[in-house]
């Protein structure tokens, strides 16, 4: 069903907008072709940051247990290496690989080829000059100090005024779209899309350039810097499954009502949750409370969210063997669901007792970004990029190295990291330990964890080779004059079932 | 920090009100309702249910179509 819409509005928007056109949904190809150049904008610059934050936890990971590798560079040192390494991958490549995707899922559930191009181009712009900006600020020493808000205050307008833009166009697709009734992805998009810039703005605003002062100022902290997780990368990355998911095996959601009930629920729940990184420390118990109780509620909209996912996928797993979207938005849909679980589990008191301020955590925080959310947005850019270039993958084994470097890659970093963690945990709940020596006892797993990440780096790059391979093919001196043969099947081939 | 405060303030109401304001929407317009027709959304006459869209690994070549192009 067509929505009413003022022609004059939509023609400015969107120049492939005519009064033939307005009534009617737009045909996938129209949508893919119409999104193409903008898509890879923020496809290319995310894999351009993925590349050097990948290089700069490379650097820090090393470090860690060689801390004198690369000591006579100031701009190496592990303090800014680090949190270069973590705003390239947050800001750098989730958030602009993110954003591309939510571009192609809004356009494509709304039924609207992409329109205002020039405001949504003009955000990508912003947004890597903003980044440039901050993370060649931190490499020269000039972090705020404060986790997630490392960027220096000199750059964070800009990529604010990116935000806003982005923000903007999303509402302005959502009012003219074609296609009445919202999926359950439209939610979580517009959720996330409008949560952001209120998450990014009033952090700013209450510990970059007003500073609060003392409790307030670690409450603020953690209230974003949770939620920067759960309630902006969490909802794209949900949006994307619950597309993907049913799209690529032909099989609706399990339960509309269930996905409806997980988003909600989130909604409800998630932005209680930051406190719970605050147990122990000196902060009003009572806040805890309520952040732990709230912690655990979000059991609600994980599960529901679990249930939903395996159920669509029961009697399909076969398909496994032939798509590399299913793959890795399934290995990011399971990931949920444990990371999601193990963060209730570290919100109790008893466990983050022992947890925090360990390198469980940061196995915690990994587990999250990277098997959850990064796992699904490769799967989302395995579907969508030959869709808008209207190119196969060319290498069938880079997409194999590609997966199995990073699920392994990552199980690897994940699991021995939380459990030299939770022994360095308890080694430090020891008194009459020596620091020194806890501090040695956790060598051996920072050192799996170096070997992980080169897995990791060695998928990464597989996947940008196959990636400019598919680019050369569709634009590069060596083009197929022609597309290749289709990634799609007849309706009746009984795949993989 | 006059002006912060006015801006916090007024943020931290207007965004539980556009929540609130979001799920009344929803529920007058039919959103939290048809979930059989919803949950079909990604789908339509060219990528119907029941068919698999995403084929690029181990492909057997009897499920191929020779049109050369993605299936959309």
């Amino acid at each position: 069903m067509s929505t009413p819409a003022s022609p004059s509005v939509m023609s400015a928007l969107s120049p492939r907008d005519t009064a033939e056109s307005r009534d009617r949904r737009a045909e996938l190809a129209e949508i893919d072709e119409s999104t193409s150049g903008t898509v890879l904008l923020f496809f290319l610059a995310g894999m351009a940051w993925l590349l050097i934050g990948t290089l700069f936890a490379l650097i820090a990971s090393y470090k860690l247990h060689s801390p004198e590798f690369l000591n006579q560079y100031a701009w190496l040192t592990f303090g800014r290496i680090r949190t270069a390494h973590l705003n390239a991958v947050i800001f750098g490549f989730s958030a602009e690989v993110a954003v591309g995707v939510v571009l192609w899922l809004m356009c494509r559930l709304c039924r609207v080829p992409l329109m205002a191009q020039s405001v949504i181009n003009a955000a990508a712009i912003f947004w890597n000059v903003g980044l440039v900006i901050g993370i060649g600020g931190i490499l020269r020493g000039d972090t705020t100090g404060i986790e997630y808000l490392e960027l220096p205050k000199y750059a964070t307008p800009i990529l604010f005024v990116a935000f806003a833009l982005i923000a903007v166009w999303t509402i302005v697709v959502f009012r003219f779209r074609r296609e009445r009734h919202l999926y359950v992805s439209q939610w979580y998009i517009l959720a996330a899309v409008l949560w952001f810039p209120w998450l990014y703005s009033t952090a700013q605003l209450l510990l970059v350039l007003e500073p609060a002062r003392g409790t307030v100022q670690a409450a603020v902290n953690w209230w974003f810097g949770h939620n920067v997780l759960g309630l902006w990368f969490t909802p794209i990355g949900l949006a994307a499954i619950y597309y993907f998911l049913p799209k690529v095996i032909g099989r609706p959601i399990h339960s509309y009502y269930l996905s409806v009930l997980g988003f909600w629920t989130l909604a409800l729940f998630y932005n209680w949750n930051g406190f719970h990184h605050l147990v122990g420390g000196p902060f009003p118990a009572w806040m805890i409370t309520i952040s732990i109780v709230a912690s655990v509620m979000m059991v609600i909209p994980v599960v529901s969210t679990a249930i939903n996912h395996h159920f669509t996928m029961v009697g399909h797993f076969g398909k496994l063997k032939y798509s590399p979207t299913l793959r890795f938005i399934v290995f990011g849909a399971v990931s949920y669901t444990i990371s999601s679980l193990q963060g209730v589990l570290s919100s109790v008191r008893w466990f983050s007792e022992v947890a925090h301020f360990t390198h469980h955590t940061v196995a915690h925080a990994h587990w999250g970004m990277y098997a959850f959310f990064t796992m699904t947005m490769f799967g989302s850019m395995y579907y969508i990029l030959p869709r808008i270039t209207q190119r196969e993958w060319p290498s069938e084994r880079l997409i194999s190295l590609h997966f199995w470097c990073t699920a392994l890659g990552i199980i690897l970093y994940v699991v021995p990291l939380s459990y030299g963690g939770w022994l360095q945990g308890k080694a430090m709940l020891n008194a009459t330990t020596p620091f020194l020596e806890v501090v040695q006892g956790t060598l051996p797993w920072l050192k799996i964890r170096t070997v992980s990440g080169l897995l990791l780096a060695l998928g990464h790059v597989a996947f940008f080779a196959n990636l400019i391979w598919l680019l050369a093919r569709r634009f590069g001196p060596y083009r197929q004059p022609e597309p290749m043969i289709l990634a799609g099947v007849t309706p009746a081939a009984p795949v993989g079932k | 920090m006059g002006i912060i405060s006015f801006i916090l303030i007024g943020s931290s109401l207007v965004f539980p009100a556009v929540a609130v304001w979001a799920l009344w929407w929803a529920g007058r317009n039919g959103q939290l309702s048809h979930s059989d027709k919803a949950a079909l959304l990604p789908f339509d006459e060219q990528e119907p249910v029941g068919r698999m869209t995403d084929v690029v690994l181990n492909r057997p070549r009897a499920l191929v179509s020779g049109s050369g192009r993605i299936s959309s």
